[in-house]
C-alpha cells in the first residue's frame, strides 16, 4: 500500500539569482502547497525557474513553475504548479520516480513511423473497413436510441429482433471482410503480420473497444490471454455489450471456429474422464487421480461430477499460475458439493508450469496420476519448454495412465482474426511437431485427434511399462 | 555440417565477447545473412548477460551453457544457468515479463511501453530492464523458459528463418 501521509519538506524556489526559502507540502498529483519563509512576499503568477529540494539525500531540481494564490489553507499561502515540464508528484513521492507527464510523447516519432511499411492494399482495406464499420455503428446506434425509452422487456424484444435481422447480416458482412483480409495477408512474413496487425488495431480501436470480448483479449487485465473471464465469455457464447453494435462485435468472435473449438474441448474432456471411470478404472477400488495443468476455472469438472457417486470416484489436482482462477474453481466446487451433498476431493497448486518442475510438491506426485489433461497451455509453450513440461507430466503418470494435451493446429481458421483483431497469438503446431514433443520418451503410445472444427488437436498419450 | 553447437561459458564478463564471435562463425557456416547473424548475436549476448547476472556461481565449476540449433526453417538458442533460492524472485519477474511481451502480437508494443517506463527516471539506480524486450522486438524472436529439476534455468529463443534470412536466398 502506498503511504499517503502528508509530506512536508523544506525547499527553495529560484528566481533569477535569488534563492527563496519555502516550506512545501504534497497537495495533489500536480501541485504543492507552499508557505514562504523569512517574510518573503510573492505576487500571484510569479514565475520561478526551479524548485529545489532534497529527497533521500538526493538533490531534486524541477521547474519552471508558477505560484498561484489560494485562500489560506492551514497556513499555506498558495500553490506551486509546473509551467512547462509537468512532473507527476505521486510518482515522485510514492514511487520514487521522476516522471514527466509529457513522457507519454517520448515514443511519438517511433509510433508515427511504425505505419511506414504498411502495404498499400492493406491501407485501403483498413480505410474501407473503417468507413463501413462507422456506417454500421451509426445505424445500430440510431436504432438503439429510438427504442431507448421503452420498458426493459420491450427493449429486449426489439433488440433481439434487430439482431436476428440486420444484426446477423452485419455478422455475415464481417465474415466476408475477414475472407477478403486473409487474401491480402496470405504471403506476409511474421514481421509483416505483426506490423499490419498493430496498424489494424490502431485504426479500428474504437470498434474493438465496443466488444467486451475483443476488449478483454486486447487489454489482458490479468497479464495473459484466455483468463477465466475470457473462458466464461467463450462458454456462454451470448450477445454481451452495452449496445446492439457492441453485442454483435462480441458475438462474432465467440462464434468463430477457435471459440467453438474451446467449447468442444470441454465436452471432449468430460467424455474422456467419464470413460476412464466407466471402463479403464471400472473395477478399481482406488480413486481416479486426475491432474489438470493450467486448469483455469475448471468448469468442465462440473460436467464430470454429476452425482455423489461420481465425486466418490475422483481425486482432482488443479494447477494454475493464476490464484484468482484457482479460487474461482474452488468456489464452483464448493457450490457443487452443496448441491450434491457430498465432498469433492481436490487439491490446488498455485504454480507456474515454467517453474513447477523444481517444486518439491510436484516431486511427491511422481507416478501418481491416472489421468492428466491440459487444454489451453501448450499453445503458449515453444518447443524446448513444451518438451520439458510434457516429459515431466509423463513422469507423473502411473503405468497405464493416460494424458490428453490440447494444441491449436497451424491451420486454425481463426488464426489471423485472433492475431490481428484480438491481439491473441498462439504457438501453433502441426500433428508431426506435436507428436515429436514426446520423441525422447519411447514408452509413450501417442496419437493425435481433432475436435469437430478441425482447429484444435489433442495429443493422446498412454504410458506403457518399458 | 553440424546443426548444433554448444558452448560452456565461465562466469566472467569477458567470455561474452568470445562466445559471440564463435557463435557468429558457426552461424556464418550455415550461410545466414549478416542481419540474421547480427540479431542472433545480440540475443546471445543479452541472454548470457542475464545468465551471469542472475545465475548462481557460488559453487566451483558452475557455468552458463549456450546451445544453438539451426534447422531448416528455425533457429533455437538456449541459454542455461544454475539458479538458487535467491533467484526465485527474478524467476517470477522473468515469467511475468515473458508472458507480457508475448501477449502482444507486435513486440513493438512491448518495446515502446518499456522505453516509456525507462524514460520515467527512477531516483535510485534500477536495471534498465530492456534486454528481453530487445530480443523480442529487434531480434524478432519468441522467448520462453523453464527451470529443470536440477535447478538449471533454461531461457530459450526460437526464431523463424524466412525469405532473406539466408545468404543464398
Ligand atoms: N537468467 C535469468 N535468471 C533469472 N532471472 C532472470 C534471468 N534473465 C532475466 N531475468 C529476470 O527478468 C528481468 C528482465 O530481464 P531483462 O534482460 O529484460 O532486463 P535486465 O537484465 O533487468 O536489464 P537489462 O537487460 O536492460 O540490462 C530481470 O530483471 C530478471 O529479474
Ligand atoms: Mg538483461
Amino acid at each position: 500500500m502506498i503511504d499517503r501521509e502528508p509530506i512536508k519538506f523544506a525547499a527553495h524556489l529560484i528566481q533569477g539569482e535569488e534563492k527563496i526559502s519555502i516550506e512545501a507540502k504534497y497537495a495533489s498529483k500536480f501541485s504543492l502547497l507552499i508557505r514562504f519563509l523569512n517574510g518573503h512576499k510573492a505576487d500571484p503568477g510569479s514565475e520561478f525557474s526551479k524548485l529545489v529540494f532534497s529527497k533521500n539525500g538526493e538533490e531534486i531540481k524541477i521547474g519552471p513553475c508558477q505560484y498561484i494564490t489560494e485562500p489560506k489553507k492551514n497556513g499555506y499561502q498558495g500553490r506551486i504548479v509546473f509551467s512547462q515540464d509537468v512532473y507527476d508528484l505521486n510518482s515522485l513521492f510514492f514511487e520514487d520516480k521522476l516522471e514527466k507527464l509529457q513522457a507519454e510523447f517520448f515514443n511519438l516519432p517511433l509510433i508515427l513511423a511504425h505505419k511506414d511499411d504498411i502495404e498499400k492494399c492493406f491501407r485501403e482495406y483498413t480505410a474501407n473497413l473503417n468507413y463501413d464499420l462507422n456506417v454500421y455503428k451509426n445505424l445500430f446506434d440510431c436504432l438503439d436510441a429510438r427504442y431507448a425509452d421503452e420498458p426493459e422487456v420491450i427493449k429486449q424484444h426489439v433488440q433481439d429482433a434487430i439482431i436476428e435481422t440486420e444484426g446477423r447480416k452485419f455478422m455475415t458482412f464481417l465474415d466476408e471482410k475477414l475472407e477478403e483480409f486473409e487474401d491480402i495477408i496470405i504471403n506476409y512474413s511474421k514481421k509483416d503480420h505483426e506490423r499490419h496487425g498493430y496498424y489494424l488495431r490502431k485504426q479500428l480501436w474504437t470498434f474493438i473497444m465496443c466488444s467486451p470480448f475483443m476488449t478483454r483479449t486486447n487489454l489482458k487485465p490479468r497479464g495473459y490471454s484466455g483468463d477465466s473471464v475470457m473462458m466464461k465469455m467463450i462458454y456462454d457464447n451470448k450477445y454481451e455489450g452495452n449496445s446492439t453494435f457492441g453485442k454483435l462485435m462480441h458475438k462474432h468472435p465467440s462464434e468463430h471456429p477457435a471459440a467453438q473449438a474451446v467449447r468442444n474441448r470441454r465436452d471432449i474432456i468430460t467424455k474422456m474422464l467419464s470413460k476412464v471411470k466407466s471402463t479403464d478404472m471400472k473395477t478399481s477400488s482406488k480413486k481416479i487421480k486426475v491432474l489438470s495443468v493450467a486448469c483455469g476455472p475448471a468448469f468442465e469438472i462440473q460436467d464430470v461430477l454429476t452425482t455423489a457417486e461420481d465425486c466418490s470416484r475422483f481425486h482432482f489436482t488443479l494447477l494454475d499460475q493464476d490464484a484468482t482462477a484457482l479460487s474461482e474453481a474452488a468456489s464452483q466446487l464448493t457450490q457443487l458439493e452443496k448441491k450434491l451433498g457430498t465432498k469433492i476431493e481436490v487439491e490446488f497448486l498455485n504454480e507456474s508450469v515454467r517453474t513447477m518442475l523444481t517444486t518439491p510438491k510436484l516431486d511427491k506426485m511422481w507416478g501418481q496420476f491416472d489421468y492428466i489433461y491440459s487444454m489451453g497451455l501448450f499453445d503458449y509453450l515453444t518447443t524446448p519448454v513444451a518438451k520439458a513440461v510434457i516429459e515431466k507430466l509423463y513422469q507423473t503418470l502411473n503405468i497405464g495412465g493416460k494424458m490428453a494435451i490440447g494444441n491449436f493446429h497451424i491451420s486454425n481458421p481463426s488464426r489471423f482474426y485472433m492475431e490481428y483483431w484480438l491481439d491473441w497469438v498462439l504457438y501453433y503446431r502441426t500433428e508431426h511437431e506435436f507428436i515429436d514433443l514426446l520423441k525422447n520418451v519411447p514408452s509413450a503410445g501417442t496419437k493425435v485427434l481433432f475436435e469437430d472444427t478441425g482447429s484444435q488437436m489433442f495429443l493422446q498419450v498412454r504410458k506403457y511399462d518399458n | 555440417m553440424n546443426n548444433s553447437i554448444e558452448f560452456d561459458v565461465k562466469p566472467d564478463w569477458d567470455e561474452i565477447e568470445k562466445v559471440r564471435n564463435e557463435s557468429a562463425d558457426f552461424l556464418q557456416s550455415h550461410e545466414l545473412s549478416d542481419d540474421t547473424i547480427h540479431s542472433l548475436s545480440m540475443i546471445i549476448s543479452e541472454l548470457i548477460e542475464n545468465g551471469l547476472k542472475y545465475g548462481d556461481f557460488k559453487t566451483e565449476g558452475n557455468k552458463v551453457v549456450v546451445i544453438i540449433n539451426v534447422a531448416t526453417n528455425m533457429i533455437t538458442v538456449e541459454v542455461l544457468n544454475p539458479v538458487d533460492e535467491s533467484a526465485y524472485e527474478h524467476l517470477s519477474k522473468l515469467d511475468k515479463t515473458i508472458q507480457w511481451i508475448r501477449g502482444y502480437q507486435d513486440p513493438f508494443e512491448a518495446y515502446i511501453e518499456r522505453i516509456k517506463e525507462v524514460s520515467k527516471k527512477p531516483l535510485h539506480d534500477m536495471e534498465s530492464g530492456i534486454g528481453l524486450v530487445r530480443i523480442a522486438y529487434e531480434g524478432n524472436a519468441l522467448l520462453d523458459f523453464f527451470v529443470a529439476e536440477n535447478n538449471m534455468l533454461n531461457v530459450s529463443v526460437v526464431s523463424n528463418l524466412e525469405k532473406g534470412d539466408r545468404v543464398s536466398s
